[in-house]
């Protein structure tokens, strides 16, 4: 494998939620480097700060301290994609008015931005739903219309909140599949988040386990294995083993 | 930082209020606006402490209006809460009440409570009968509907979970149907409140010699505007204090709608 | 199954046998002040028309109805303006919020006396009234409208790079609008009573001033009739608006599956 470059550099970095009455400690000391193009899978129990993490990347939250380098700069807002959990969607506007969103707020001319937008609706495998309201979509092609959206931003780096939390089972496999699938096609750096282990294993170039109060980085993983995977191999089980043996039990 | 905000704010809003204030009591006490057509606020306010006892000009004092009031709009909003909430759950539950009656409820309802008025009047008098009917009636359809509503949207698996413990059907209703429907049923008691205030207002206007309402509108066809902004403002804090112990008396019945 | 579908049917009509039999025996009395079903409708051919006061009944509809919607169109602009501007902006909150509040328990009747001080008895205090009954729903639900919205659409849009404006009229004015339409049903069933209110006390036209030309000339069939048309015109406008907000907002309330 080439030597990659680092795209994303996280050090340090904490966070604290401060109210009148306590301060909650969410994030300490994370130290965390992304490589341009990887498959990077960060994988923590529920309620650990995964989602606060991504949020500080996406500037939607602030660290308290730490430091988060780009290589290319911070990208600005809108700049950067993101697929969130619950899909975030908005309801009033058909598929395409969605994928379209972040071109029409920067500016671009209708032809374009559609032109654009079609590009990856045409990439999630959405062809013919352009019209259709996301009330009308089933759970997995909602959240396929929420990557296309965030692949439209045309950013490098793309941001998943835990995008499959949602879907049921078979849906989920078979949009683990659809995800790599896009990735290969249109590479570009991933951050995603989960909170199962299969999934972080079966998607990952690397994993890193998050844990611990303050949550922190626990240790790192590399699945070699190569793709597709699959969940009875030897080399996945032993592998799941290990990082479940590491992980701590979330309540 | 945040601090600085919120103080920000605070200064806001006085600033708001007092610009009102001030703007009111200075186009009045320059001329701007007639003493015929607007009082300046501070001359309400003295109104406000010489109509506690003086009975002029609409031949009685403030508390005196204010209990009148207070009886009517209150014997009309409770009747129709003692009446209306269990007909309306009744009728949510049992099919029979509900093909018996919703369709006179579909009639009947459109009909603003203000129009039932003239023929109350020329049916029953203006007496004091007459006028808590009326006032039942506007409190009576919304407390009937939103009852009605609430069982209706009672989660099916929380019925078929009693079901399976095996509770019977009148137990359905009362341990399932009623509890769960109480956050419908306390929106018909907030209309119903609302209605019955202004109702009340309405047909002591149209009809009465005691009262807000009737105070109010000889202040009118007397041309003395302190006399109306002060029974506004009485109509307006009473409306609200009885709405904020209703807020409460939720609390204490419907601890579940609050977090 | 079916049977018990039949049974309520039959029920239903039934009840509203019961209604017109009880009617009938109520007007049917001595000296009884209700009138008959039948002295009703033929009021109500009557009243078709014959002009009272110079107009028909639907003339006085018209009347009433007009001065609705001149004055609910003001309150509709301006009562979502005040209400994005007091769920959007803390600041502008602070200055107007305590105003409304301090307005808003005032039952949109009681302020008749002092608009008709102000304004006289012509056409713009009934336009005013109206304004104040539909004004006040409007603000409410918007503005609430605007402090509901799910954080996530938040977040997303500024992910997706809104700026603050772009914020508020893609995002924030969209996901209002089912909650602005709700205000809007309330705000003119509210008008509609408010004009009734106000034309039963100083009006020569409309049907307010219509039901109490009845009660001043102990004719109680056209307050019935009156009462009747003030009805169906309110639920008219109701079922109207409902099936305006299928059109304004599919993605809220028509249930179109592909």
């Amino acid at each position: 494998m080439a030597v990659l470059r680092d795209k994303i550099v996280i050090k340090n970095l904490s966070k604290t939620f401060a109210s009148k009455k306590n301060s909650v400690e969410v994030l300490k000391d994370i130290n965390l480097t992304v490589k341009e193009n990887e498959f990077l899978v960060i994988l923590g129990p529920g309620q650990c700060g995964k989602t606060v993490l991504l949020n500080i990347l996406a500037e939607l939250d602030e660290q308290t301290s730490g430091t988060v380098e780009f290589a290319d700069g911070r990208p600005k807002m809108g700049d950067l994609g993101l697929v969130f959990q619950r899909y975030a969607l908005f309801p009033w506007k058909s598929v395409m008015g969605n994928v379209e969103m972040n071109q029409k707020l920067k500016g671009v001319d209708k032809a374009t931005r559609q032109a654009n937008a079609q590009k990856y609706i045409d990439l999630v495998g959405l062809q013919g739903f352009e019209k259709a309201l996301p009330k009308q979509l089933s759970g997995g092609m909602k959240q396929r219309v929420g990557i296309a959206r965030a692949y439209a931003s045309e950013s490098d780096i793309m941001l998943m909140d835990e995008p499959f939390g949602a879907l049921d089972a078979q849906t989920r496999y078979s949009m683990e599949d659809e995800i790599l699938k896009i990735w290969e096609k249109n590479k570009r750096t991933v951050i995603f988040v989960t909170n199962n282990v299969e999934e972080a294993i079966y998607l990952g170039d690397r994993i890193i386990l998050l844990g611990g109060h303050p949550t922190s980085v626990k240790k790192e993983y590399i699945p070699e294995m190569p793709r597709p995977r699959n969940y009875t191999d030897q080399a996945f089980l032993r592998l799941r083993n290990e990082i479940v043996a590491d992980t701590d039990l979330s309540l | 930082m945040k601090q600085n905000k919120k103080l920000k704010l605070v200064l806001l809003s006085i600033l708001g209020l007092v610009l009102f204030f001030g703007i009111w009591e200075c186009s009045v006490r320059f001329g701007l606006v007639s003493e015929r057509t607007l009082c300046a606020p501070s001359t309400a306010l003295e109104t406000l402490f010489t109509k506690m006892v003086e009975k002029k000009p609409d031949g009685a004092t403030i508390p005196v209006h204010f209990l009148a009031s207070i009886k009517l709009s209150l014997s009309g909003f409770l009747l129709a809460i003692v009446i209306g909430i269990p007909l309306g759950l009744f009728m949510g539950y049992y099919k029979v009440l509900d093909s018996l009656f919703t369709p006179l409820f579909e009639i009947i309802r459109p009909i603003p409570p203000i129009a039932w008025i003239p023929i109350i009047i020329l049916t029953m008098g203006i007496g004091f009968n007459a006028k808590v009917f009326i006032i039942f009636v506007s409190a009576f359809v919304p407390c009937v509907v939103n009852s009605y509503l609430g069982i209706k949207l009672t989660n099916q698996t929380l019925i078929n979970v009693a079901k399976t413990f095996g509770a019977s059907r009148w137990q359905v209703f009362t341990k399932v149907c009623i509890p769960s429907s109480m956050n419908m049923v306390f929106t018909g008691i907030r209309i119903s409140l609302g209605n019955s205030w202004s109702t009340l207002v309405a047909a002591e206007m149209l009809a009465s010699t005691q009262g807000l309402g009737y105070m109010i509108q000889i202040g009118r066809s007397l041309s003395r505007p302190e006399i109306i902004i002060v029974g506004m403002a009485v109509i307006g804090v009473t409306g609200a204090i009885m709405s904020g112990l209703l807020s409460l008396c939720e609390k204490k019945v419907a601890p579940w709608r609050y977090k | 199954m079916k049977n018990i579908k039949w049974v309520n049917i039959l029920l239903s009509v039934c009840s509203i046998g019961i209604f017109v039999v009880l009617w009938v025996v109520l007007s049917g009395q001595e000296g009884s002040m209700v009138p008959t079903p039948a002295a009703t409708l033929e009021k109500f051919l009557q009243i078709m028309a014959d002009p009272i006061a110079n107009a028909t009944l639907p003339a006085h509809i018209w009347a009433s109805l007009q001065r609705v919607l001149i004055a609910f169109f003001f309150a509709v602009v301006l009562g979502v303006a005040l209400g994005i501007g007091i769920g959007w902006s803390k600041g502008f909150n602070a200055l107007f919020g305590p105003l409304f509040e301090m307005l808003r328990p005032i039952p949109p009747i009681a302020w008749i006396p002092v608009i008709i001080l102000w304004f006289g008895i012509g056409e713009l205090s009934k336009w005013v009234i109206v304004f104040i009954g539909s004004f006040v729903p409007i603000v409410l639900n918007t503005s609430a409208g605007i402090r509901a919205i799910d954080p996530l659409m938040i977040s997303a849009g500024k992910v997706l790079g809104a700026n603050r404006k772009q914020l508020l009229v893609d995002v924030a004015f969209p996901a209002t609008i089912p909650a602005i339409l709700a205000g809007i049903r309330t705000a003119l069933s509210s008008g509609w009573m408010c004009v009734v209110a106000a034309e039963m006390i100083v009006a020569r036209q409309g049907v307010g001033f219509l039901i109490v030309r009845g009660q001043e000339s102990g004719d109680t069939a056209l307050i019935v009739v009156c009462m009747l048309a003030i009805g169906v015109v309110s639920f008219l406008l109701s079922t109207i608006l409902q099936k305006m907000e299928g059109v304004l907002c599919p993605w809220q309330f028509s249930e179109t599956k592909l």
